[in-house]
């Protein structure tokens, strides 16, 4: 698994796949879908396919590839290894969604859910194997939205495939097992070796699994806090663990779009909103009213300044 | 207009020493006044593919475009160094860097040129032509 194109930017979404086995494009094949990474605060989302010829299912299950979660890091390393040599009939694809991608995503203006990511992830994947030539028959889905919805949301993307998806298809179906093989060793690795950006000198690699409630985690990221710029794109910003730490211990910053109340907003840039011309009489308008700036300067957010 | 009587000062023999710096306008407003460090966190994750920029803080996504301040003006970074309690005293404030350039980033929509910041550089050209119309009529008079 070369993850260097990864490596090399950081901070988009990177597709990583194995070449597909030329029985892949003659014979029926099924797909298993699966993700890796979506709890942790630190590092990538990886999603994974995995597929081969049905008529290879048993050969597949032979390998003893089980429920990525189950195995010991060396246990899954040992196993992708097994379906690397296996590469005559089993293909795999990944999408490595950056945290960074993940942040500004979930951050954007029109918020753009973890879920509906997840979702547009797992159908690019599909498409990709699709163009590539696979011949899809079946595809298995592990999920943990509802499942009935995403079944049929896949079904009606792709006619003329079965689609499963089910909780826990990753134990279930050896493909699907296979699949999170691929990502969680896609995964460990990147995390493990993760390239910072940002100029840090040394940074301590002890960041424990990266999930919130991880107590060496939690440790790194009260360390690695800078009060301005708040974290490295190692974290994913939009996770409340880290947008907690950053209440409390970074500078506040304020956006156009924040759900801040009307009042309070304008009293901050110390202006008056609307609903204060109905309070106290008193508050004198210092502004001359015969004297209206011209939309001309407003427009440039020019404006006359006799003190700094 | 306030009714500040006080005069402020620039010292100008400053302009000289100080140091071209880059300068970053942010669409966001930062509580904070003081040093922060913009080259390892911002510089270091900027991105640049033609003519646009790309970069994130706080986990948003932000694009940017260099825009050169008007013809015949400098920017000037403005420090003061002995803060005043009182309204009606003077104050002086030192150049502590000088810019002819400087990035602004928008959240997530490109650059272009309906931008505010953009369109403000236009200002002292129009200005001058106002005055020179001023001047006309004036002369006419």
């Amino acid at each position: 698994m070369d993850l260097s194109p990864f490596d090399k930017d950081n901070s988009v979404s990177c597709r990583l796949a194995s070449q597909v086995p030329d029985i892949c494009k003659t014979e029926d094949c099924c797909l298993g879908i699966d993700e890796a990474g979506r709890g942790p605060v630190l590092g990538p989302m990886v999603y994974g396919i995995c597929f081969c010829p049905v008529s290879k299912k048993e050969q597949l299950k032979n390998l003893k590839v089980a429920d990525s979660k189950t195995l010991t890091e060396a246990e899954r390393e040992n196993l992708f290894q097994k379906l690397d040599e296996a590469r005559n009939y089993v293909g795999w694809a990944l999408q490595v969604l950056s945290p960074n991608t993940i942040s500004t995503s979930m951050l954007q203006r029109t918020k753009y859910n973890l879920n509906a990511l997840s979702h547009d992830t797992a159908i690019g994947l599909v498409q990709y194997a699709l163009d590539c030539g696979v011949q899809l028959k079946e595809i298995y889905v592990d999920t943990v939205g509802p499942a009935d919805k995403y079944e049929d949301k896949l079904s009606k993307l792709f006619p003329g495939i079965s689609v499963t998806v089910r909780p826990k298809a990753d134990s279930l179906f050896p493909i699907v097992s296979a699949a999170s093989i691929c990502a969680k060793v896609a995964r460990d690795r990147v995390v493990k070796g993760w390239n910072f950006t940002e100029e840090l000198g040394e940074v301590d690699p002890d960041y424990g699994s990266g999930y919130p409630n991880d107590p060496k985690t939690k440790a790194w990221l009260l360390k690695y806090l800078d009060p301005v710029f708040g974290y490295p794109q190692f974290v994913r910003f939009s996770w409340s663990t880290a947008q907690t730490l950053m209440d409390s211990k970074a500078v506040t910053v304020h956006w156009d779009d924040d759900e801040e109340d009307g009042e309070k907003a304008a009293q901050r840039q110390k202006n008056r909103s609307m609903l204060s011309y109905f309070n106290a009489s008193a508050g004198g308008n210092n502004q001359n009213p015969t004297h209206q700036t011209h939309r001309f300067l407003t427009e440039r957010r020019l404006k006359n300044l006799n003190t700094l | 207009m306030s009714s500040n009587s006080s005069v402020t000062h620039v010292c100008v023999s400053s302009v000289s020493v100080a140091q071209r710096a880059p300068l970053h306008l942010m669409p966001c407003e930062i509580e904070h006044n003081g040093p922060a460090q913009v080259s390892q966190y911002f510089t270091a994750t900027m991105k640049e593919c033609k003519y646009e920029k790309t970069v994130s803080f706080r986990g948003r996504g932000l694009k940017g475009q260099e825009l050169s301040c008007p013809e015949g003006y400098t920017g000037l970074v403005l420090k003061e160094t002995n803060k005043s309690g009182s309204d009606q005293e003077d104050r002086t404030v030192q150049v502590s860097s000088v810019f002819d350039k400087l990035t602004y980033w928008n959240l997530e929509t490109p650059p272009n040129s309906d931008d505010s910041v953009v369109k403000a550089m236009d200002w002292p050209k129009l200005a001058e032509a106002v005055s020179y119309f001023y001047l006309c009529i004036f002369c006419r008079c």
